[in-house]
């Protein structure tokens, strides 16, 4: 299970499928390059596997107006 | 993924530039941006005061310390627009900030101004976003003007530049392409604007942000919800991903093919300014708009 938080809204949701990071961004409809994908504090290329127990934050990253 | 200039693991892949850095040199290549910015367009020297305006959002606390970084002599300035749940978190953020870089920071209250934000709205029924933008450029400026900075930095990034462009050329706003650019020169008592990150995304100054460690609010502001600019933003984004690299082409393409017949314009329709016997800034009214909104404020709530 990959368990998935979003900043700054705290929304959490899982995911039971290994995916990699630009299959994630498609699922959860996000444009690639519009939200940062962080893992263990650091930020994941779009290529990267997300794997069983992994713990994974989503930045959107667009101005707050 | 590799990084492209030194071989290790990269952490932040850059789809526009067909590259991904590690770490450590993606803040090498941040740094170029912004120096890059600064001296194609003449922005300032080491030797001028740099006022930034800071929201405590990422961008503006990014521009604040990569400058610090960079060794400029920059304050921070903080608009406290007074607006519940929000401007405190901000405040708070941009504190902190200054404290652990030992930066210089001006704090604007306008509660103590007499216009805090929500009163302005209740008492006038104005837009929060045009009578919030009013005020904060007037501050920028007075500021900037009677604390004898050189010039205003303000953390527009590409997003920012690319979505105004497009809703600006989608209408043909002409008085508005005018002033488009990562420059604005001063005029009157109005002082340089400049926006040294203009070539750098939301992304790669979110990304920036986090690998500083830079403690922002990441919050919308309440005001701000359905904001048609963050439409145009979306659709940039949408292209973007089509064709990658289109942003930084349109911006600079605009700059380098349009804007030399856009410059002479600007002097044409510069209308004549007088300057407020209140405060002194310059206006087109009796008075300005914000001695005048203190004043309808002063006699609604007396």
């Amino acid at each position: 299970m990959i368990r998935i938080k979003f900043f700054p809204q705290g929304k959490e949701m899982t995911i039971e499928k290994t995916l990699t990071v630009k299959q994630l961004l498609k699922k959860l409809n996000l444009v690639p390059q519009t939200a940062l994908v962080i893992r263990e504090g650091k930020i994941l290329t779009s290529d990267k596997v997300l794997k069983d127990g992994d713990e994974v934050e989503i930045r959107v990253v667009g101005s707050r107006g | 993924m590799k990084c492209r200039r030194c071989g290790q693991e990269a952490e932040v892949e850059l789809i526009s530039h067909h590259t991904a850095f590690c770490r450590e040199c993606f803040f090498v290549y941040f740094k170029r941006q912004v120096q890059k910015a600064i001296k194609d367009w003449r922005m300032f020297r080491k030797q001028e005061r740099i006022l930034v305006a800071v929201s405590g959002g990422k961008d503006s606390l990014s521009l604040w310390d990569v400058l610090l970084d960079l060794g400029y002599d920059v304050t921070g300035l903080f608009v406290d627009l007074k607006i519940d749940g929000f401007s405190e978190k901000a405040k708070e953020k941009i504190e902190a900030f200054a404290q652990t870089r030992k930066a210089k920071l001006i704090v604007v209250d306008l509660e103590k101004e007499g216009i805090p934000i929500p009163k302005v709205m209740k008492l006038t029924g104005k837009q929060p976003c045009s009578v919030c933008g009013q005020v904060k450029r007037y501050y920028f400026n007075h500021i900037a003007y009677t604390k004898r900075f050189h010039v205003l930095a303000t953390g527009h990034n590409l997003d920012d530049e690319t979505g105004r462009l497009l809703a600006n050329l989608l209408r043909w706003q002409m008085f508005y392409l005018i002033d488009q650019g990562p420059v604005l020169p001063p005029a009157n008592r109005l002082v340089k604007k400049v926006k040294p990150l203009y070539r750098l995304t939301e992304y790669e100054i979110a990304a920036y942000a986090f690998l500083k460690d830079i403690d922002y609010l990441a919050e919308r502001c309440p005001f701000s919800k359905g904001a048609t600019f963050l439409k145009y933003k979306h659709y940039m984004n949408l292209l973007e991903y089509e064709f990658p690299g289109t942003k930084l082409d349109f911006y600079q393409g605009f700059l380098k093919k349009m804007k030399p017949f856009l410059t002479p314009l600007q002097k044409e329709e510069a209308p004549i300014a007088h300057l407020c016997p209140e405060c002194g800034y310059p206006t087109l009214a009796p008075i300005c708009g914000v001695c005048r909104l203190k004043e309808d404020i002063k006699k609604a709530g007396s």
